[in-house]
């Protein structure tokens, strides 16, 4: 007959066996991946992409079905559907009818396989793409197919943030008073010689030569006030851009671009930002080791003196009895 | 002044203020290590450059310094030197405690302390630090059965489960197979910990063979030392402490004997270093011999951590003198220490640029913060304390016990001093 | 042991002995102190172009959005890498995934691990945190998790949304060539490397390709194809990890030319 002792020990020996190995067993297992969204639902992609809809939201594109100054000057025209193929989701000239309202997810990820999360959404990050709708004369985005970046493979995404139609902003690499600093991340060998300049002392920045922005205001919505309209997208800076600040003194030599009346003056630029330092590892290093601390030295050094003085304390005391007692002695024969 | 707390406190012992003073520690400890438990390691001043400090070097060093357990009792029951069983005791039970000790600083040291337990189930036998997590685990059982002899003295003990007590002290009897066990695996693990910063080619500074030889004989001497200076300290401090002075006179003499060729490798290992630039060791010997670890490494590590105890501990005179015996061996624990901090600073405070042409070299610094520092107290706390609570309670540290079995053997009972 | 003697148990105990001994020789030649990746279908390889780098950090954005990792571990780090030709140059430095990690040999509960494909995985469920990978990793390629990020990622969802968990405080963490995407893509019947979806993050994020990916037991495929052309270099190659991140070093050539509208 076991002893109560002996039961209960077998007894917390099994139970602590049964605990560790469904512990064992749990942390064995995968995680489970999501579920698939159920399809046709009205929040679908909001659901599992809240982020993206925030920021969306918050944008032009977000914004493009609901804006008033859109839908009072559609309501103005007679609500033509030309308008609808962009600021509509798959409208359809020959029904009239739109698949949504506004620029949805859609617009962009479709046709949506049947199969999402396992399947991806489709999107075409080639300038195609955005070029449905932003290839409107009146956007004058021909001048993009022009430019290097286009001509070196890059899309409109590389500096424009497709969700929340806005420009990119590289947090924590650059600060973003106008889209100049996302300029200057790549381009940062053109920083060297251009923030000593006279321009850039006048506060001139990429934006105003290289895109046509006027110098001091930064805001697409004040410089281009027609939504329709874009800046050149080109970047190449034409003898219009010049014109825009020197006008003045085009056939008028021998005057000194500072003291010329230049525009810019009243304009009050803004300052070029300081050349965005690409971001290294914040390594805690130095160039040399920190130096051998003199306190932490001089300190050991007296902990070592006093020890050392206690121990020789004897032979001192006994050296100094025999040169006093000397001197002593010394005296008396003296006297 | 202590007259005047006399008075105010008439029924405090020195003991009890000792205790209450190991007390304050092992709180503050418990305390730190709360936090550490909770907040994570960011309180630490740990960082990606310097990932081990403070904590590693205690859990090393308590390591080494319990290597006096498997060297003495190797010594007793495999070389047959009966004569130093109760010193090889003291030693066994000193080992357990500082494995303990070298546990307890892991379980802090650790990014997940909770899941300390998959170094034993799942293994990769390529890693030296698997190999030291297991030999240590193994190790631990071995202390723990050569310990139970010794906590079978435990009165309590033995009024409440007088059978228990009598199967532990039969455990003595196995002794010879444990001291085996035991000198296998401390011998494989005490220098595995030097081959687990050897065997790294990123880091120039600890990329050699010597490394595991230089754990192992400083952990032989630091591990020999620390009992013998224990034994003595606590037979001045306590009448229940009893030690035979021969005895260890003449342990004391192989200390500074092993000191000669611990010195003789550590001096080549160093000058070995000065000869050829390598980015990264040079550098890090420069760290150690002339940046922010000068200090500890001429004066604690080499001078007072080898020449002055082998010198010491060589010549009779200063050797049969107990205080200047016992300054040799506080000393060398002191060195086997200081030791173990050189090496795991040296490499890490110098970094090698991994960029491609010429490698260049940068330095970081590292101070442990008071989170560690506190953590650290209270666990060198938990060993004093132990070791404290042995003496007194389980005589760990008495040279006239003599095992029941070995009246049969000829041995008289030495003469013992109150030191 | 005479003959009359040798009965059946005798033979079963010799049988089981020499068995035994067969198995253990075959257990000494497999003693080998170093382990080494294995060799599988595909062996993953990146290439960095210095000539196009411009050292933007948008590799590291896109890196730290689909990974979720938080702004102060970067995965992928970007670093001034001297002058050519009077233009700046950088290396980016994701994980080289080496053939011969130090950082697998050293782990003590094989948490970081093979994978057949080249890639240096980390089981963050084994991880105990000891810290040993990350002293020994010659590139300085792994974080650790002093603490848990909480709280928004501020790359998410400009640069990506995340594609894998957070992983839990006290554990390293570094570049997986985000083989989340190389294995879905896999399944979904895409090649890594050309097609977006399957191909990590920062190959695809970078605005002047000087990133590629692919693998290189395809003769045909991008890397393969750039290696045999150009000369590349790899990092510390002095160390013999064996690493599968190549670069092709800057060629002030090639960063002098302009367009011509």
């Amino acid at each position: 007959m076991f002893t109560r002792f002996k039961r209960l020990s077998i007894a917390l020996i099994f139970a602590l066996a049964a605990a560790g190995g469904t512990l064992m067993a749990a942390n064995a297992q995968d995680a489970t991946p999501p579920a698939p969204i159920p399809q046709g639902s009205e929040q679908d992609c909001a659901a599992c992409h809240a982020d993206y809809q925030m920021s969306w939201q918050s944008g032009l594109h977000g914004q493009a079905g609901d804006d008033p100054v859109f839908l009072k000057a559609w309501e103005d025209q007679g609500k033509p559907g030309a308008c609808l193929i962009c600021h509509d989701t798959g409208y359809d000239p020959a029904t009239g009818i739109s698949e949504a309202k506004g620029v949805t997810c859609l617009a962009c990820h479709s046709p949506a396989p049947d199969n999402h999360p396992a399947n991806n959404m489709p999107v075409d990050k080639s300038t195609d793409l955005c070029g449905k709708c932003h290839s409107d004369s009146r956007f004058a985005s021909d001048n993009w197919m022009m430019s290097a970046h286009y001509q070196r493979a890059m899309t409109c995404s590389v500096c424009h943030n497709p969700h929340s139609a806005g420009m990119k902003t590289v947090e924590g690499f650059a600060t973003t008073e106008d889209a100049s600093s996302l300029c200057q991340n790549c381009h940062k060998d053109a920083m060297d010689n251009f923030p000593s300049s006279k321009h850039a002392e006048a506060g001139v920045t990429c934006v105003n030569c290289h895109l046509g922005f006027n110098v001091g205001s930064a805001d697409a919505n004040v410089d281009f006030a027609d939504a329709h309209k874009a800046p050149d997208h080109s970047f190449i800076p034409t003898l219009e851009t010049c014109n825009k600040c020197h006008s003045t003194q085009m056939h008028a030599p021998g005057q000194s671009v500072a003291a010329a009346a230049i525009k810019i003056e009243e304009a009050g630029g803004t300052s070029t930002p300081e050349p965005t330092p690409v971001q290294v590892s914040t390594l805690p290093v130095t160039n040399e080791p920190t130096p051998v601390s003199p306190v932490g030295y001089a300190g050991l050094a007296g902990l070592v003196g006093l020890a050392a003085g206690m121990v020789l304390a004897p032979w001192l005391e006994r050296f100094y009895h025999r040169v006093s007692k000397q001197h002593q002695h010394e005296e008396e024969h003296h006297e | 002044m202590i007259a005047k707390l006399r008075a105010k406190f008439p029924t405090t012992t020195p003991w009890i203020t000792w205790l209450g003073a190991l007390g304050l520690l092992l709180a503050i400890g418990l305390t730190c290590g709360i936090l550490i438990f909770w907040r994570g390691l960011a309180i630490t001043n740990l960082t990606d450059l310097v990932p081990w400090g403070l904590w590693i070097t205690i859990d090393l060093s308590s390591i080494a310094l319990s290597a006096g357990a498997f060297s003495l009792c190797a010594a007793v029951y495999l070389a047959g030197l009966k004569r130093y069983e109760p010193v090889a005791r003291t030693a066994t039970f000193i080992g357990l405690i500082g494995y303990s000790m070298a546990m307890l600083s892991l379980m802090l040291d650790i990014g997940r302390p909770d899941r300390f337990w998959h170094a034993l189930v799942y293994w990769n036998t390529h890693s030296l630090l698997w190999e030291v997590t297991m030999c240590v685990c193994l190790y631990l059982i071995v202390l723990v059965l050569e310990a139970m002899p010794i906590l079978a003295k435990l009165e309590w003990l033995r009024k409440r489960f007088p059978k228990i007590t009598a199967k532990m002290e039969h455990v003595h009897h196995y002794a010879p197979y444990l001291a085996i066990a035991g000198l296998c695996l401390s011998m494989l693990h005490q220098s595995s910990l030097g081959a687990v910063y050897g065997v790294l080619k990123a880091r120039p500074f600890w990329y050699k063979p010597e490394m595991a030889a230089l754990f192992m004989f400083s952990a032989l001497v630091g591990g020999i030392s620390l009992t013998i200076f224990a034994s003595m300290l606590s037979a001045r401090l306590t009448p229940k402490a009893r030690v035979n002075d021969t005895l260890l006179e003449r342990v004391a003499h192989f200390v500074g004997w092993a000191l000669v060729p611990y010195l003789y490798i550590r001096t080549w290992d160093w000058l070995a270093m000065t000869y050829t630039y390598q980015p990264g060791r040079s550098e890090g010997l420069d760290v150690m011999t002339k940046g922010p670890l000068s200090f500890n490494f001429w004066i604690v590590e080499i001078l007072f951590g080898a020449i002055v105890p082998m010198i010491l501990l060589l010549k009779q005179g200063t050797r049969q003198n107990r205080f200047w015996r016992m300054a040799a061996l506080a000393m060398v624990v002191g060195g086997v220490i200081a030791y173990r901090w050189d090496i795991n600073l040296g490499g890490f405070l110098v970094v090698v640029s991994y960029l491609p042409g010429e490698a260049t070299v940068a330095y970081t610094s590292y101070f442990p913060s008071l989170v560690e520092i506190g953590a650290g107290l209270g666990v060198i706390a938990f060993g004093l304390m132990a070791f404290s609570l042995g003496v007194r309670y389980l005589k760990v540290v008495d040279h006239r016990y003599v095992a029941q079995e070995h009246e049969t053997v000829k041995s008289e009972a030495p003469e013992t001093v109150l030191a | 042991m005479s003959d009359a003697n040798f009965s059946r148990r005798d033979f079963i105990k010799l049988t089981a002995v020499g068995a035994a001994a067969v198995a253990g020789t075959r257990l000494v030649k497999e003693a080998r102190a170093s382990s080494s990746s294995p060799a599988g279908e595909h062996q993953w390889a990146m290439v960095i172009d210095q000539s196009k780098c411009t050292g933007c950090n948008y590799c590291t954005l896109a890196c730290q959005a689909h990974n979720d990792t938080a702004p102060e571990n970067q995965w992928n780090v970007v670093s001034e890498a001297g002058e050519v030709g009077g233009h700046k140059t950088y290396i980016a430095r994701p994980c080289m995934q080496c053939a011969k990690a130090p950082c697998v040999e050293v782990c003590m509960v094989g948490a970081s691990y093979y994978r057949d494909d080249g890639i240096v995985m980390m089981d963050y469920d084994k991880c105990i945190g000891c810290r040993y990978c990350e002293a020994a990793c010659p590139y300085q390629a792994r974080v650790f998790n002093w603490e848990k990020f909480e709280g928004k990622n501020p790359a998410v969802p400009e640069w990506g949304s995340p594609e894998v968990e957070r992983r839990p405080r006290g554990v390293p963490e570094k570049c997986s060539f985000c083989y989340h995407r190389i294995d879905r893509g896999l399944e979904l019947g895409l090649i890594p490397g050309v097609d977006a979806d399957a191909t990590p993050a920062c190959v695809g994020a970078c605005p002047t390709g000087a990133r590629m990916f692919g693998d290189l037991n395809d003769k045909n495929s991008l890397v393969s194809l750039v290696l045999k052309e150009h000369a590349s270099y790899r990092l510390r190659d002095d160390l013999a990890t064996g690493p599968r991140v190549y670069y092709l070093p800057a060629d002030p050539k090639e960063m002098d030319t302009e367009v011509k509208s």
